[in-house]
């Protein structure tokens, strides 16, 4: 048998640690391995290799083999990536799963590998909102607030509905909220554990079944070295992806309720959206993030009908 | 520390220009960083006493300063502003510092202009490719990433030009007074 | 093996007397070629890029041109003139109070070249001029400067707390006490040596009554107007750490523009031309030195020294020596921010495991970037005390920061037999720790 190929992977979450991201990696490595391909895989937590905005283009150049990162990162290579982290184009954890199989992500992994990348698991993560005074439930709530965005598209909708956005870098949240520079954020729940926002929010926004905040954070791999391996190995690694997948599909929703019980230990309320609520943030979302994203994208109007389509 | 330089010779004119050249990014990124002061006020400013919205302010100041780094890199070569370890320079004196000053020189020089080539590879990348960065200010990253290219090329013709004044004997070795002798 | 040959390159390229930031890229660059081949080369010019494109990083030219408009302006004058008529008797007084400047300069900043460029712009000049030898004035700065990551805020402590999910309000308040404790061991110290080996040569031509001190006050009106006006956009919610420096030079601008008239545009060049030489030196350190980490973590280098530390069945105190070891050899070579990114994610559950808590540890980590700040080859601080002191050898620098080296050791001896200097506040203040 030939020489042991070793994959790099890397991910900037914290490694060994439950890390539903972090887990998918570990997972997709441990399964290459047991597969005896003459594949072995280190992974590189904690972004201890790449910058996370830079695992995109390092994938894309074959210097990094395996990632796990926010599509919507590469966004500024491929403007319609900012789909994929669009307030209320996913609603939940089921239909999540649904948008997987629609032409919706077809189009967008067809994308993903013009540019150089494939997709080895899906994966789809709830965020939430909350602000340091009180509850956001309605776009009312926002007025007036200085709200600190993880992504544009949700900039675009709170600035829409009346608040006014902050740029801060996410290692500055925390303090931020603490001394009032900032007082609403919204983020992925597993980031709202691991910054311990729950230390200086009052109240929280939770998916529940009505979550406006999901964004797509696929395991991916560079198509160049995938090319290189062959044919038994590719199938390792495919396979390995699946799994990981279909772990996640379970973790997912442990990851939100993990986020909620961090938060209610530590005194912050809970609240989920109503239909009603839901709808009223999308009519804003449809009048900001999806009109200016139609405009910008050549065929991003096309884009958001395929994904609203899905049932 | 600066090359005794003669008018008229072609030699000369090079390292005069090269001097001009250095000075002016110099004077570039003292710009940069002013504009990022002032940006960084102006933010606060928007902030807190409007209330309003801050979009691009963040992205300007670390591209800018970004940028400065860059671009301030050959005149603080010029201006012997680039911090090493001395400890060896001192300890020797003579020939024996001229050729170390020279393998210092040529390290240097190596890194410089492999990274320039590198950087100019990366900015047309982005030029080519439309990027765009991926916050909320959708900069053109090709306008910020010129820096690179454009700061670590004038610090390699800066470094291009010590190498000749320190082999045609304009420059001393490590600029150090050859009267301050070895053994500390 | 990859290991050692990297180590003995970095150390062989550094003594060429090379540009530090240029001998950092040399041996990143000499060292993905080497091992990993010409495609590795790739993602150098992007990881420099990227190294350096960090919002956090905005506070050192910030800070530096804080004290380069406060250096060049008669306020660090007035400051020190008020500081030696109040401290003219005790031994080292005027260091004392840069120690202090500098811990006091620490709760505005997160960074410690920062703090060193700021302090050390007006302080080493002035001690210098003041008859105190060459070491005490640049190593107290050296060491001063290296408070601005213990006492919060600070990015370390913040790095950390990312990259290990500890709550960052805790560990704020956990730097806080051993922050004073190392700020006085490190005035014990001076008071001690400038008493011992070194007193002052300079004569007083005259005493200082209380009416001269009083007299002296007003002068540094305006220093602690600064002063309480950063606090006062820091802690009162006007604007981040980062952005805070960004409004305190201004104001600093602002302050060497009218209230000591500095019209001449040769004031304003030198002003610029000083905050641009140093930053832009500090900044390029960083840039290259990201990518020497990433040549380091690229090769596994530095996972792999970590993960035989933990594959060591030792006493827990072994433990916690060996990774104080790791940390300091670490730290000589690699910026903290560096070391905390790769290594806290690793280091954390071993520690856990050992039952040490993750605050307390934090402090310790700090304490150990601390180190590093001020060891060669790579101590950002000693680059920036370098800068402001140009014909001051590295090797004077070098012997005047080893004592407070010793110091620091002596403080994580301390932290080690009563963690509680640490945890007692968070403790106190947000409830005993889960
Ligand atoms: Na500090
Ligand atoms: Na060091």
């Amino acid at each position: 048998q030939a020489e042991t190929v070793t994959l790099r992977a890397s991910h900037q979450f914290p490694g060994g640690k439950g890390d539903a991201r972090d887990e998918m990696v570990q997972l997709i490595a441990r399964e290459v391995k047991a597969a005896d391909v003459g594949l072995d895989m280190q992974v590189y937590p904690g972004a201890s290799l790449f910058k996370p905005h830079d695992q995109w283009n390092a994938m894309v150049r074959g210097q990094l083999d395996i990632s796990s990162l926010p599509l919507d990162y590469a966004s500024g290579k491929v403007r319609a990536f900012g789909a994929t982290l669009m307030p209320g184009l996913v609603r939940n954890h089921a239909r999540a799963e649904r948008l997987d199989a629609s032409p919706f992500m077809d189009s967008i992994r067809k994308k993903i590998e013009d540019a150089g990348v494939i997709v080895l698991a899906d994966a789809w993560l709830a965020g939430a909102f909350g602000g340091k005074n009180g509850c956001i439930r309605k776009p009312e709530d926002v007025a007036g607030l200085k709200f600190r965005s993880a992504g544009k598209t949700f900039a675009a909708m709170w600035q829409k509905a009346g608040a006014s956005i902050v740029t801060i870098p996410s290692s500055e949240t925390y303090n931020a909220l603490q001394t009032g520079v900032a007082d609403a954020t919204d983020t992925s729940t597993s980031s709202f554990v691991s910054f311990r926002l729950y230390e200086q929010l009052k109240c929280i926004t939770a998916p529940g079944d009505n979550a406006l905040w999901f964004m797509y954070e696929p395991v991916l791999m560079s198509k160049r070295n995938f090319d290189k391996l062959n044919e038994a190995q590719q199938k390792a690694v495919k396979a390995a992806g699946k799994k990981a997948e279909a772990y996640f599909r379970k973790a997912s929703s442990e990851f939100d309720d993990k986020m909620v019980d961090a938060f209610k230990e530590n005194g912050v309320e809970v609240v989920t959206l109503t239909p009603e609520e839901y709808d009223a943030w999308l009519k804003v979302a449809k009048e900001s993030s999806y009109e200016q994203f139609a405009d910008e994208v050549p065929d991003g109007k096309q884009l958001i009908e395929q994904a609203l389509a899905v049932k | 520390m600066t090359p005794r330089l003669d008018r008229g010779r072609p030699l000369d004119v090079f390292l005069s220009a090269v001097r001009a050249l250095s000075l002016a990014s110099g004077i570039a990124a003292a710009a940069l960083i002013v504009a990022a002061v002032v940006v960084v006020c102006q933010m606060v400013f928007v902030r807190y006493v409007l209330g309003e919205t801050t979009i691009w302010q963040t992205d300007f100041v670390t591209f800018g300063l970004v940028g400065a780094t860059f671009v301030g890199a050959p005149y603080v070569l010029m201006t012997k502003g680039h911090v090493a370890v001395d400890l060896v320079p001192l300890m020797i004196a003579g020939r024996a510092r001229f050729w170390l000053a020279l393998v210092a020189t040529v390290l240097s020089l190596a890194f410089t202009a492999t990274v320039t080539v590198l950087a100019y590879d990366l900015w047309h990348e982005a030029w080519a490719g439309g990027w765009e960065s991926e916050s909320m200010w959708r900069v053109r990253l090709w306008i910020p990433y010129a820096a690179m290219p454009i700061g670590l090329g004038l610090l390699t013709l800066q470094y291009v030009a010590d190498l000749v004044a320190l082999v045609t004997g304009r420059d001393e070795p490590f600029g150090i007074d050859p009267a301050q002798g070895g053994g500390i | 093996m990859q290991g050692l040959i990297v180590l003995v390159a970095t150390v062989a390229v550094l003594l060429t007397g090379a540009p530090v930031a240029f001998a950092l890229g040399v041996v990143g660059i000499g060292g993905l070629i080497a091992f990993q081949g010409i495609d590795s080369l790739l993602v150098v010019a992007e990881t420099i890029y990227s190294g350096l494109h960090d919002f956090t990083l905005v506070s050192i030219p910030m800070f530096i041109m804080m004290g380069a408009a406060i250096g060049s302006s008669p306020a660090g004058r007035d400051l020190y003139e008020a500081l030696d008529r109040w401290l003219y008797r005790v031994p080292g007084g005027l260091v004392v109070s840069n120690l202090g400047a500098c811990a006091l300069f620490a709760a505005l900043t997160g960074s410690s070249p920062a703090t060193c460029a700021a302090i050390g712009k007006m302080g080493i000049p002035e001690m210098r001029k003041r008859g105190y030898p060459d070491e005490v004035a640049t190593g107290s700065i050296c060491a001063g400067g290296t408070l601005g990551i213990l006492i919060p805020p600070s990015i370390t402590l913040i790095l950390y707390g990312i990259a290990t999910e500890t709550s960052i309000g805790r560990l704020f308040l956990a730097g806080v006490l051993p922050g004073l404790m190392l700020t006085t061991l490190f005035m014990a110290w001076t008071i001690f040596y400038v008493w011992r080996w070194a007193p002052r040569r300079r004569e007083f031509s005259r005493r200082y009554v209380m009416r001269d001190k009083l007299a002296a006050l007003p002068k540094v009106l305006p220093f602690m107007a600064i002063v309480g006006g950063v606090m006062y956009v820091l802690y009162g919610g006007v604007a981040t750490p980062s952005e805070a420096a960004g409004v305190g030079a201004a104001m600093c601008v602002v302050l060497a523009l009218v209230i000591y008239r500095m019209w001449r545009p040769a004031d304003w060049w030198r002003i610029l031309r000083d905050t641009t030489r140093e930053s832009v030196m500090i900044l390029m350190i960083i840039g290259t030195s990201v990518l020497f980490g990433y040549m380091l973590s690229s090769l596994y280098i530095t996972q792999s020294l970590a993960q035989s530390i933990a594959a060591l069945e030792v006493n827990r105190w072994v433990l916690m020596g060996l990774i104080n070891v790791f940390l300091v050899v670490a730290g000589c070579f690699i910026p903290p921010a560096g070391i905390i990114l790769m290594t806290s994610p690793i280091l954390l559950p071993i520690i856990k495991d050992a039952g040490f808590d993750p605050v307390w540890f934090g402090v310790i980590v700090t304490l150990n970037m601390e180190i590093g700040l001020i060891t060669p080859p790579v101590g950002l601080n000693l680059f920036v005390v370098n800068a402001i002191a140009p014909d001051v050898p590295t090797r004077t620098i070098l012997l005047g920061a080893l004592p407070y080296v010793a110091c620091m050791v002596v403080g994580l001896v301390i932290l080690c037999i009563v963690p509680e200097i640490a945890t007692w506040l968070p403790d106190t203040l947000m409830g005993p720790g889960r």
